[in-house]
């Protein structure tokens, strides 16, 4: 297409832990489903499928989302067919860009597990540890409730795998839990996943969904949490929360992102609209995706 | 999610209905669904996201979607001035082919909506059909006009049979497929009345967040345990496949 031709070129290109990224779109972790593959191609700088779990999990019964002003409250309860089945099917997500797998546990054994199922697999660039599932081992909190939990997964997952370890933060003390990956041996964070949210329906005088927000709502939030994460550790940011326009990704990376997540946003428009937002941007301002990471 | 400008062509009241017709001169099956706003991103941060309408018919030029106004998003569709935003045509239709014999076609409510442009199907396929048709009350039941011969039933017996579709269509052992969309009770009735060896195809009506798969928010439970997304799989059925 002509507009990708356009697009395309080193000025949108970006480099984290030692991977080219075409661009710095990355789809955020559960929006990208294999059937719509095709109308991102040449937008994304790497694929991330929905994450994976050691085995298949039906997710939660219905409704599993409800809308919001500027955004939407689910729960799908991480639906996937387990890793092995995920690994059958990864062939599928080959746009000819790396791919990022998505990973969630139980417990940090299943969170070793995965890894070590992952570290041989030449497919795979990077794996993402998804840490706002609940700690089954620890009560239900979830494995980012806290410093010393995100430290003890991540310590136990870094020794598992020699690829590029990414790790996933909600937005509730992000800094100290990025301090904490960072100590223990991540080598990106992306932040934020979604934020804590309920909806009511009012008529049944029930709760509609209670889940976690996305979208435009949450880009304040997600945008002062990569500010302060990436004033705060030495390791590359993936901002993630609510982008859905080029200026928010060249917000993000000003804040100090080095890539961006796309989530929400491609569910009410085409992430090339964002992509090509984001490098009418640049031209705009004589600069290049790399150079604004962190240039405020 | 890609969305098309696409100029609204004329607007019916139909009862407590919408009917809106746009240009669409593309492909679509009786049984897709279009994601459907009034204007581009981002203009419509509140209501956020899209919402699925089957097609109601498509004459090859001219597509047209029936709808009730249940809430804003369906508000802003209804009041729209020229322009709507639709996506292609989405999802897993009706599987007309290979039906042999006489065929039944069911809605209830707004499930009536893609009964038009399947019913020009069959007729196309020379395959004999009825269609029965349960409303609330007779100012929904207004939509039928647009059925010649169908059967009709209301709750409150303000038109046709009092009851519900079912009550209209009391022989439906006789039929060799039935074709149904409507909310899930009904639909799952359906299910019950048919007989196990009939073609029985049903077209849920679940929210969505994308309609291209990627959100597994608008899932249905099947037999074999788990779920599938409406959106994909669906949203029409092999009664059979569904848990319900």
């Amino acid at each position: 297409m002509v507009v990708r031709e356009r697009i395309a070129g080193e000025k949108l290109a970006v480099e984290m832990c030692g991977i080219t990224l075409d661009t710095p779109l990355i789809p955020a972790s559960g929006t990208l489903a294999r059937e719509a593959l095709s109308e991102v191609e040449g937008v994304y700088g790497a694929i991330l499928p929905k994450t994976t779990t050691p085995t298949a999990r039906s997710g939660n019964p219905p409704p599993r989302i409800a809308e919001t002003p500027a955004g939407m409250v689910n729960s799908i309860g991480l639906q996937n067919p387990g890793v092995e089945k995920f690994l059958e099917g990864l062939d599928a997500f080959d746009l000819g860009v790396p791919v990022f797998v998505s990973v969630a546990g139980d417990t940090v054994d299943e969170f070793v597990a995965l890894c070590e199922r992952l570290a041989g697999d030449i497919r795979i660039s990077a794996v993402e540890l998804n840490l706002s599932c609940p700690n089954v081992e620890h009560g239900g909190l979830t494995f980012c409730a806290g410093p010393a939990s995100v430290q003890e997964v991540i310590g136990a997952c870094r020794a598992a795998i020699d690829k590029p370890l990414f790790t996933k933060l909600t937005n509730e003390g992000v800094v100290a839990n990025a301090l904490a990956a960072e100590e223990a041996g991540a080598d990106a964070l992306t932040v934020i996943n979604t934020i804590p949210a309920l909806t009511i329906d009012i008529e049944r005088q029930s709760v509609l969904v209670r889940g976690g927000l996305s979208g435009p709502a949450i880009k304040p939030v997600a945008l002062r949490a990569v500010y302060d994460v990436s004033r705060s550790v030495g390791i590359p940011v993936i901002a993630s929360g609510g982008v859905s326009t080029g200026t928010d990704v060249a917000e993000f990376m000003l804040a100090g992102a080095t890539a961006v997540q796309v989530g929400t946003a491609s569910f009410v428009r085409e992430p090339e609209e964002i992509l090509r937002e984001f490098s009418d941007y640049l031209d705009r301002m004589g600069t290049t995706a790399s150079e604004l990471t962190g240039a405020l | 999610m890609k969305f098309h400008s696409v100029k609204i062509e004329a607007r019916e009241e139909i009862g407590e209905y919408t009917l809106l017709h746009y240009r669409w001169d593309g492909p679509m099956e009786p049984g897709q669904f279009v994601m459907a706003r009034v204007a581009g991103y981002p203009v419509t941060f509140d209501p956020f996201l899209a919402r699925p309408f089957s097609f109601y018919d498509h004459d090859g030029e001219t597509a047209s979607l029936l709808f009730e106004v249940r809430g804003r998003g369906t508000a802003l569709l209804d009041d729209a001035p020229d322009r709507v935003e639709v996506s292609v045509p989405l999802g897993r239709g009706f599987r007309v082919n290979g039906t042999d014999g006489r065929v039944a076609l069911l809605g209830g409510g707004i499930g009536v909506a893609p009964l038009k442009v399947l019913s020009r199907r069959l007729d196309a396929l020379g395959v004999p059909h009825d269609v029965f048709l349960g409303f609330a009350d007779a100012r929904y039941a207004a939509v039928a006009r647009e059925f010649p011969g169908a059967k009709v039933a209301t709750v409150d017996g303000s038109e046709g049979v009092q009851g519900t579709v079912l009550d209209a269509a009391p022989d439906l052992d006789r039929y060799a497929a039935v074709y149904a969309c409507g909310p899930n009770p009904m639909l799952a009735a359906v299910k019950r009345a048919a007989r196990e060896d009939m073609l029985c195809q049903l077209s849920v009506e679940e929210r969505m967040g994308c309609g291209n798969g990627s959100c597994n928010g608008c899932v249905v439970p099947v037999r074999d345990g788990g779920y599938v997304r409406s959106c994909i799989e669906g949203p029409v059925f092999d009664a059979e496949a569904l848990a319900w």
